[in-house]
C-alpha cells in the first residue's frame, strides 16, 4: 500500500475523527483527539488491511505552546508505516495507555511521564527509571525547565 | 645502609651464591606497579576502547594489567565512560570497597570534566574528581588505546615513587 | 503432619556494576533457589540527556552527540539522523556518498557483531573468541581511521553526504579484508557452533516467541531469530539497499542459539553487500552543499534504519524557523529488547539470564540515551 492509498484509507475509515497533517514528502502524520486514541489503536491493530502490529516509538514533545505525544507505528506483515499524534494543553495533560494493544508501549509511556509529566492513564507502573531515585527537580525535558547546576551552551 | 641510598638494588657476593640487598620500599613499589589489576568498570563508549586495549592488538597484559570483576581484588578503577548523577554513588561505593592502596584513572572527557555532556545535560556528573580522588586523567572522546597505555605507564611511574608510609 | 517443603524466595541485586550486563543495567531478581521468579530491570544509570542536548544544538552539531547514542555502530546513528533530516529538507546525497555510506554502515555492522561475538562468549566463559573477534575488528577500525581519523565516534556521515572521500589506500586494504574475512568467520564458527558447552548453554534457553517479540517491539536479529523475516534494508529500503543482493537469515525456535546463528550469518551477508558496493562504487561528488544557515522546513519525520541491534529510529520535529530541532527522539533496538527480558527469563536459571542478555546484544546507551 503506497502513501496516498494509505492516507485515503485511514481518512475514509475514520472520517471526521482523524485529520491529516501536511508534512510534505515524508510518511503521513495523522492527528486525533485523545479520547479517540485507544479506539483508534485497537482498530488499526485488528484491521485486516492495516494490521498494525508493531509499535516503533512513542515520543513526547514540548513544542513551546503545547504538549504532543507522537506514536510511530508500523506493520511488519503489510509493510506500512505512519505516525499519529495527540496534542494537549499544558494543564492536566494526560493520555490513555496503549499497553493493551502493544505491550511494548510500557517503557515508552513511562518515559513520557517521567520526562514531560504527561500523565498516562491506566498504566499501572508509573515509577521513575531514567532519572535518579531521589530526583526532585521536576520534568527536565520541558522547554522551560531549569536547575541551578544546569549549564546552557553559550550562543556562538 | 649507605649502599641502598645510592642504588635501589645491590648484589652482595657470597661463596656459592649471592644475596640481593634492597629496600622494602623499592621491592614493594616495583612489584605493585608491575601488577596493577583493574576493575572492569565500563559505563559508556570508553569501555569499548578499554576492551580493545585489553584484547589482541594492544594487549594490556604486557603491563601486568589484568581485569577483575570484583572491587575487592582490584587495585585500580579505570572509570571508562560517562558517570551520571545516578551512577555517581555507585562509583563511590565501588571505590570504598577496594583494598588500599587504590588508584583511579579518569578515562575520557566525560570523567575529566563532563566532556561533550558538559552543556545542556541535566544528568551528567561534571567530572568524577569530586566523587573519588583521581590519579591520572586521560583526555579524549574516547581516548585511543595508546593514550590509555600511556596513562597506565604514568600511573606506574607514580606508584614506583611511593613509599610504604604513603599508603593510606 | 508437617508442612510441605517450601523454599524461601529471596532478592538478588545484579548490577549496575556487573561484568556481564554490558554496561550499567541493573536487575532486581526474585529468586527461588537458582530459579528466577521475577526480574525487574532498572535502567537510567547511563541516562545522559542526549535528547535534551540535541534540542540545543544545530542540526550539524547534533551529529557528534548522535555518535555517542550507540557507540558500537556510530555510523548508523549518524546515518539515521542524516536520513531523517534529509527527508525533512528534501535533500538527496550524491550517489558516491550513498555508496560510501553503505560500505561504512555494513563494515560497522560487522564490527559491532564482532564486539557482540567477543563479549557474549566472554560472558559464557570462553575467552578465546574475545581475542579473535577483536583482532578482526581492529582491521575494520583501521579502515575507518584512515577515512575519518577516529576509531569509535566517527562523525563521518554528514547531512547531504559524507565528510571526506576515502583515501587511495582504502580500497586495496578493504579488498584484502574482503578476501580474508570469510575464512575468519568460519574460524569463529568452528570455535563455538558445535562446541558442546556452547550448545548446552544456548540451545532452548531464553525462547522468545514470535508474538511476544512483535508485541514488545523487538526488532533486528532477535526478531529474525524468532522466525520473522523482517529486515528494514529489504522491507522499507533506504539508501541504496535495493540495489544489492543479500539474504536475510532467520531462526526457527527463537532461542539464544538461533540468535547466535543469525548474527554469524549476518556478518557474511554484510560482507557480501560491501563487496557489491565496492564493485559498483561510482566516481563523483561526496557532498551536497548546504547553506551555512541550514534550516529544514516545518514538519516532522520518524525515519528508521536497520541497525545491528534492530530498528534504530530517529524522530525529528522541526519548527521551521530555527537552526535547532524542536525535538529529537532516539529509539534504539535494545530499549525494547531489554523490556521483553523479564518475560523470557522468568522460570529460568540465573545463569541463563546472562546468556539471554548476551544473546540479545543489549547495550545500555541505546536504552538510557
Amino acid at each position: 500500500m503506497d502513501k496516498a492509498a494509505l492516507t485515503k484509507y485511514i481518512l475514509d475509515k475514520f472520517a471526521g475523527k482523524v485529520d491529516l497533517l501536511d508534512t510534505g514528502k515524508v510518511e503521513p502524520v495523522f492527528r486525533l483527539e485523545s479520547d479517540f486514541l485507544l479506539e483508534f489503536c485497537r482498530a488499526i491493530n485488528s484491521d485486516e488491511t492495516l494490521h498494525i502490529d508493531f509499535l516503533c516509538n512513542i515520543a513526547g514533545v514540548d513544542t513551546g505552546e503545547r504538549f504532543e505525544v507522537v506514536y510511530s507505528v508500523a506493520s511488519v506483515k503489510n509493510r506500512i508505516r505512519f505516525d499519529f499524534k495527540i496534542a494537549m494543553a499544558y494543564e492536566n495533560a494526560e493520555v490513555e495507555s496503549v499497553q493493551s494493544v502493544w505491550p511494548g508501549a510500557n517503557w515508552h509511556e513511562r518515559e513520557v511521564w517521567e520526562l514531560y509529566g504527561i500523565n498516562i492513564l491506566n498504566h499501572g507502573n508509573l515509577t521513575r527509571f531514567l532519572l535518579p531515585d531521589n530526583w526532585d527537580q521536576g520534568y527536565p525535558m520541558r522547554k522551560n525547565w531549569d536547575a541551578p547546576d544546569f549549564v546552557r551552551m553559550p550562543e556562538s | 645502609m649507605g649502599v641502598i641510598k645510592k642504588l635501589p638494588v645491590y648484589l652482595e657476593h657470597f661463596p656459592g651464591g649471592g644475596i640481593v640487598a634492597t629496600s622494602l620500599d623499592y621491592v614493594l613499589s616495583q612489584s605493585q606497579a608491575s601488577s596493577i589489576w583493574y576493575l572492569l568498570f565500563g559505563t559508556a563508549c570508553c569501555a569499548i576502547e578499554l576492551m580493545a586495549t585489553g584484547a589482541s592488538r594492544y594487549d594490556f597484559d604486557r603491563f601486568g594489567m589484568i581485569f577483575r570483576a570484583s572491587p575487592r581484588q582490584a587495585d585500580l578503577i579505570i572509570a571508562a565512560g560517562t558517570i551520571t548523577k545516578k551512577m555517581a554513588p555507585r562509583l563511590r561505593l565501588l571505590y570504598d570497597q577496594m583494598a588500599q592502596p587504590r588508584y583511579v584513572i579518569a578515562m575520557g572527557g566525560c570523567t575529566v570534566k563532563g566532556g561533550p555532556f558538559y552543556y545542556d545535560s541535566y544528568a551528567v556528573e561534571k567530572g568524577i574528581d569530586h566523587i573519588v580522588p583521581v590519579d591520572v586523567y586521560i583526555p579524549g572522546c574516547p581516548p585511543r588505546p595508546e593514550s590509555l597505555l600511556e596513562g597506565c605507564l604514568t600511573l606506574q611511574k607514580k606508584i614506583k615513587k611511593q613509599k610504604i608510609g604513603d599508603w593510606s | 503432619m508437617s508442612a510441605p517443603f517450601r523454599t524461601e524466595e529471596f532478592l538478588v541485586n545484579m548490577g549496575p556494576h556487573h561484568p556481564s550486563t554490558h554496561g550499567v543495567c541493573r536487575f532486581l531478581l526474585t529468586m527461588d533457589g537458582e530459579v528466577v521468579v521475577k526480574a525487574v530491570p532498572y535502567i537510567g544509570y547511563l541516562h545522559r540527556a542526549l535528547e535534551r542536548i540535541c534540542e540545543n544544538r544545530t542540526y550539524h552539531q547534533c551529529l557528534p552527540v548522535l555518535d555517542r547514542f550507540e557507540y558500537c555502530t556510530s555510523m548508523s546513528c549518524e546515518y539515521a539522523f542524516c536520513l531523517a533530516t534529509e527527508k525533512l529538507a528534501g535533500i538527496q546525497a550524491p550517489e558516491r556518498a550513498e555508496y560510501l555510506r553503505v560500505i561504512m554502515l555494513e563494515l560497522n555492522r560487522i564490527a559491532s557483531h564482532l564486539i557482540w561475538y567477543g563479549t557474549t562468549s566472554l560472558d559464557l566463559g570462553a575467552v578465546t573468541p574475545f581475542l579473535y573477534g577483536f583482532r578482526e575488528r581492529e582491521d575494520i577500525l583501521d579502515l575507518f581511521e584512515m577515512t575519518c581519523g577516529q576509531r569509535l565516534t566517527y562523525n563521518y556521515i554528514r547531512i547531504g553526504g559524507v565528510s571526506r572521500d576515502i583515501p587511495p589506500e582504502f580500497i586495496p586494504k578493504l579488498k584484502e579484508f574482503i578476501e580474508k574475512f570469510p575464512r575468519k568467520v568460519d574460524d569463529y564458527e568452528k570455535l563455538l557452533t558445535e562446541n558442546p558447552i556452547w550448545i548446552v548453554r544456548n540451545k532452548n534457553v531464553g525462547i522468545l516467541s514470535k508474538e511476544l517479540a512483535l508485541g514488545y517491539g523487538v526488532s533486528g536479529p532477535a526478531l529474525r531469530a524468532s522466525g520473522v523475516k523482517f529486515d528494514l534494508r529489504r522491507d522499507d529500503p533506504y539508501s541504496l539497499y535495493d540495489r544489492f543482493e543479500f539474504d536475510i537469515p532467520t531462526g526457527t525456535v527463537g532461542d539464544c542459539y538461533d540468535r547466535y546463528l543469525v548474527r554469524m550469518e549476518e556478518m557474511r551477508q554484510s560482507l557480501r553487500i560491501v563487496k557489491q558496493a565496492l564493485e559498483q562504487l561510482p566516481a563523483g561528488d561526496i557532498k551536497t552543499k548546504l547553506p551555512p544557515n541550514f534550516k529544514p522546513p516545518k514538519g516532522e519525520v520518524y525515519s528508521r534504519i536497520e541497525n545491528s541491534r534492530g530498528e534504530m529510529g530517529i524522530y525529528i520535529q522541526s519548527a521551521g524557523d530555527s537552526k535547532k530541532p524542536l525535538r529529537v527522539k532516539m529509539r534504539g533496538g535494545s530499549y525494547n529488547q531489554l523490556q521483553v527480558m523479564p518475560e523470557i527469563v522468568k522460570g529460568g536459571k540465573i545463569a541463563d539470564l546472562v546468556a539471554v542478555m548476551a544473546s540479545m546484544d543489549i547495550i545500555m546507551p541505546e536504552v538510557d540515551r
